[in-house]
């Protein structure tokens, strides 16, 4: 059995079947990110002003990595070219090159992009005399200080809505006092974010009391003896009814012995002894996980935030101590942040792995499993790198609209 | 090269290579009958695992009418064992809860849809019937024919594991409305997302191999205009499902990233869930999700219709022994339906308050469609007219699909007028208007289909007797099901009640005062009469079931190739067809209907017979 058409086109169509499979598929892509791309669009119409997070992207590396995907589709029709004219080694020079823009688009992307979002944080409050007074001890300095142009002298709140009018206000400013007014209101109501890396924070330490024994829990003494010494205490006491303290626990370590002891039948109460400051740069932290309850205090007491726009010049930035308490909502620049990031990860996401998804292929192509085809039917490996590249221009095409629409508008 | 040069000479190289793949594959039960990539025995994969679930999804209802007519009993015989499968906190001695009613009701949805009548009707005849009917020895792409059913069978195995995982499968309906969907906390609609990508996924492969199997891979003669009325239904589905299911794929991502990565895409801003501020960033869209599931929804409709509708006409032109009435009416049809298909959708959305605008626009667009609907089964209608007509099964199934849908069709006109629509929305008049034009009309064509094709299939004939049993029994129950719901809806009875109505009725002292819009007792009492009418309908498969098995062994021999006298070119093949199906050159002469032509020695000239 021989099916027709797989190398030479057929005459009526002018197609030859993987070049009209690809060009089919691509109109199924179309639909997906399409679909993508619409519900960026209601999504952006329908969002509230402020909390569309415009502005926050690093235009220059995007602007690079465009660059990049451009070059890596010029290279693939070289590649192709040199098919044309029969020269593999040609061919095996412009697919590298195709290959190697590949991945340093997914370098750039996954090394630097995106994990660097993934420790910066907004934090919301709940108090708008809370918010104020906090920008006014991040940015009373910086409001201050001459810069070579003039001299500053700003209040805070200039200061800050000089800064925040260029991205999460942008979308209003259809007049010249569209942007401002609406910053007003946030300022006024407080529901103005606070940005920066949270460089540490006052956590719990913690100490669990230890209670009575249930006999009837279903555990026999012995495992329960076993239960509290692994976890620190004294089992004979535990056992006669004594309540008993373990003492300074870290949070894990204090819930670990909850559960443990939970599970062997004592009541189990946790408390907290006191806060220790500890420096870290968490990565995806949650509002409830910060505000956990641990004997009616909450697990993490203060947090520690390195302002944006509050540095002096030389790399310092204003550190300002908020309590958690007066957090309503804290989120790094997750796809949880807020609907723009969930939409940037998601197109980016699904597009990076077209990317990836060609990477694949390209090297398959390049490995003796694929070149053999080359050695058996010539015509039909440049057909094969024919498609590839129309898919490859694609995915570059992708990118193209993505840019603006994320990056830049 | 002349035509016929060539070919004589292509005519030797396929039998040269014919007889090299028998001796190949005679050594390989796993490549010949498992992995393979031979579009027909893709197609019987298909076809088995789609009737399968076909089989499966109707139990789930058929237990599930079991708490709508007798809500709070056990359920006999099955009550124990899904206590026994599920747990006692899913079923309590054998009785269906709540939470397990709404797992098999978005279950029995899904699985109809997308892993029963998608597969039966599009995937199982089109893989077989179509490289048959266009002269082609496979499809375009056997490898992804192959890793399209795969997909397929994964989306299913995912599917069906998660009935078993804590918290049970998908609750919040097939059609998965955020923000229920996202926030109910069990897992199973992580699972159903994870499986509509697996289905997705294979529905897209299989779309590009059909389209491209029919552009390029037409025998020689075989012009668009010569194929038949099936090839062109199949033709517009795969179109359908290659540009309408991405929106869906891409609905699905963002829910899952929803569920996952607690985006809120769907979530509104300000949601309380349980009295709980929900910790998520809001300013999403629960609406954007009802878009972009009927995006897709609404086109689904006809691809579970259309391949219906094809294999309808196939068998009423081959035994009314008459060219299909109106041909190019029926192409020209089908092609405007697959246009407007996608712009029809949010007429399924009157209710959400779009505004009067956008109402006005798609309910002009819904009632457009219905031109060409009412086309194509006009067009079959009048086919009959002079036809000395075969009573055959097939034929009794097939007759039976254009009145069946028929009324499936008229009653969807309330429906799509939003005025009478907000009176009937989310009712059992609903259920009654889409179950007649999926259960009596595409489920009745794929029995057709499966009478009608079988002795190509296998070399034998289904039992003509037991079909008639299938039949009768099956339209007589068919009916007694979906007309009283009808009466039912209009009473104003909401779906997706796992008491039956039984809080709103008039039975209930709650609604003592209540003097208008509690349910009557002989509308409640519809119930136990359609759940009686199901279970008659299950039993009434059964010689369905056992015919098709037992006619594989012991049915009656065909004598010839072609045991209906058909025209179209799946019958000029050997029975079975052998991998490549055709041993002669194939080529093509004629219109694909031509029966009874005047003058001819026979009341048939197949398609491949040259003119005189």
């Amino acid at each position: 059995m021989e099916i027709p058409y797989t190398v030479k086109p057929r005459p009526d169509t002018g197609l030859y079947n993987g070049k009209l499979g690809i060009w089919l598929f691509l109109a199924s892509e179309v639909m997906l990110f399409g679909a993508l791309f619409s519900s960026y669009v209601l999504l952006r119409v329908g969002a509230e002003s402020g909390t569309w997070s415009m502005g926050l992207m690093n235009i220059t590396v995007g602007a690079g990595n465009t660059m990049v995907l451009i070059a890596s589709s010029m290279f693939v029709v070289l590649a192709w070219a040199e098919l044309k004219q029969g020269n593999l080694a040609g061919y095996k020079k412009w697919k590298w090159a195709t290959i190697a823009c590949a991945v340093l688009f997914l370098v750039v992307k996954w090394s630097y992009e995106w994990p660097q979002k993934f420790k910066h944080y907004d934090v919301w409050l709940n108090d708008a005399a809370v918010v104020h007074d906090s920008f006014e001890k991040g940015y009373r300095k910086t409001a201050l200080r001459p810069t070579d142009e003039a001299p500053k002298g700003v209040s805070v709140k200039e200061h800050v809505e000089g800064f925040y009018t260029t991205r999460y206000f942008k979308e209003q400013s259809d007049g010249s006092d569209g942007s401002k007014a609406q910053f007003k209101k946030a300022w006024d109501s407080g529901t103005l974010a606070l940005s920066g890396h949270i460089n540490g924070y006052e956590e719990a330490v913690i100490n669990v009391q230890v209670g009575e024994w249930n006999a009837d829990a279903g555990v026999t003494q012995d495992e329960a003896k076993e239960a509290i010494t692994a976890a620190g205490g004294e089992a004979d006491q535990a056992l006669d009814g004594g309540t008993q303290v373990l003492k300074e626990l870290d949070y894990d370590a204090a819930k670990r012995a909850e559960y443990a002891l939970g599970q062997a039948g004592f009541k189990v109460t946790l408390s907290v002894a006191r806060y220790e400051k500890v420096e870290a740069h968490p990565w995806f932290w949650r509002t409830p996980r910060v505000n956990e309850d641990i004997g009616g205090k909450p697990r993490v007491q203060s947090i520690i935030l390195a302002l944006d726009h509050s540095d002096d010049g030389e790399g310092h930035y204003e550190e300002i101590e908020i309590e958690t308490r007066h957090i309503s909502r804290l989120s790094a620049y997750e796809p949880k942040h807020s609907t723009f990031f969930g939409i940037y990860y998601t197109i980016t996401g699904l597009h990076a792995a077209h990317v990836l998804g060609g990477i694949i292929v390209m090297l398959y192509n390049m490995l003796p499993i694929g070149l053999a085809v080359w050695h058996k039917d010539r015509e039909r490996f440049t057909n094969r790198i024919e498609t590839f590249g129309l898919f490859w221009h694609f995915v570059d095409l992708v990118w193209i609209f993505l840019f603006p629409i994320l990056y830049i508008l | 090269m002349s035509d016929k040069a060539e070919a004589t000479g292509t005519q030797e190289a396929v039998e040269v290579h014919h007889d090299e793949h028998e001796e190949h594959h005679a050594h390989s039960f796993w490549r010949t009958y498992v992995f393979s990539t031979d579009h027909k025995v893709i197609g019987m994969q298909y076809g088995f695992c789609g009737l399968a679930f076909l089989f499966f999804g109707y139990c789930l209802i058929a237990t599930m009418r079991w708490s709508m007519a007798y809500d709070g009993q056990a359920i006999p015989f099955v009550g124990p064992l899904l206590e026994a499968l599920l747990g006692n906190n899913v079923a309590p001695g054998g009785v269906m809860s709540a939470e397990l009613y709404n797992v098999f009701g978005a279950m029995h949805g899904t699985i109809m849809v997308f892993m029963g009548i998608v597969p039966a009707a599009f995937a199982a005849f089109g893989n077989y019937v179509v490289p048959l009917q266009i002269g082609a020895v496979d499809m375009a792409f056997p490898r992804v024919n192959m890793a399209s059913f795969w997909a397929f069978f994964f989306g299913c195995v995912i599917m069906s594991v998660s009935f078993f995982i804590p918290g049970g499968a998908a609750q919040a309906g097939w059609t998965s409305y955020s923000p229920l969907a996202t926030v109910i906390p069990t897992d199973g609609q992580t699972y159903w997302l994870i499986g509509m990508v697996m289905l997705i996924t294979s529905s897209l492969l299989g779309a590009v191999n059909f389209l491209a199997t029919i552009i390029n891979m037409r025998a020689p003669g075989m012009t668009w205009l010569r194929l038949p009325f099936f090839v062109w239904a199949q033709f517009i589905t795969a179109f359908l499902l290659l540009l309408a299911f991405p929106p869906l794929e891409a609905a699905g991502i963002l829910q899952l990233m929803d569920r996952v990565l607690e985006t809120s895409f769907f979530l509104p801003t300000g949601l309380v869930v349980g009295g709980q501020d929900v910790d998520v960033s809001g300013g999403g869209s629960p609406l954007l999700w009802q878009h972009l599931f009927w995006f897709l929804a609404h086109p689904e409709v006809y691809v579970l219709i259309l391949p219906g509708m094809g294999i309808v006409a196939e068998i009423i032109a081959n035994n009314t022994r008459k060219p299909i009435w109106g041909y190019k009416f029926l192409v020209g049809s089908v092609v405007v339906l697959g246009f407007l298909a996608f712009i029809v959708w949010a007429h399924h959305m009157y209710m959400t308050g779009m505004g009067t605008v956008i109402s006005a626009f798609f309910q002009t667009t819904t009632l457009l469609i219905s031109i060409p609907s009412v086309i194509i089964l006009t067009c079959l209608l009048i086919s009959l007219w002079g036809g000395s007509i075969r009573f055959n099964t097939p034929m009794l199934f097939a007759l039976a699909f254009l009145p069946m849908f028929g009324i499936g069709g008229l009653t969807g006109l309330p429906l799509g007028f939003n005025f009478s629509d907000v009176a009937l929305h989310d009712s059992y008049y609903v259920i009654a208007h889409f179950h007649y034009v999926v259960a009596p009309g595409t489920i009745f064509a794929i029995f057709a289909g499966v009478y009608y094709w079988f002795p190509k299939m296998t070399g034998r004939k289904m039992s003509e007797f037991w079909g008639r049993v299938h039949f009768w029994s099956s339209l007589i129950f068919m009916n007694l099901i979906f007309m009283p719901m009808f009466a039912q809806g209009m009473a104003g009875m909401s779906r997706r009640m796992s008491d039956g109505g039984a809080t709103y009725s008039l039975a209930n002292p709650d609604n003592a005062d209540v003097t208008v819009g509690a349910l009557s007792d002989t509308i409640m009492g519809l119930n136990v009469s359609i759940s009686a009418a199901a279970w008659a309908m299950l039993v009434a498969q059964v010689p369905f079931i056992i015919n098709l098995f037992w006619s594989v062994k012991h049915g009656e021999k065909v004598e010839s190739d072609n045991p209906w006298q058909a025209t179209t070119l799946e019958w000029e093949t050997p029975t079975p067809p052998p991998h490549g199906n055709f041993i002669k050159e194939i080529k093509v002469y004629r219109d694909p209907y031509e029966y009874s032509v005047p003058g001819a020695r026979k009341d048939f000239s197949p398609q491949a017979q040259p003119a005189k």
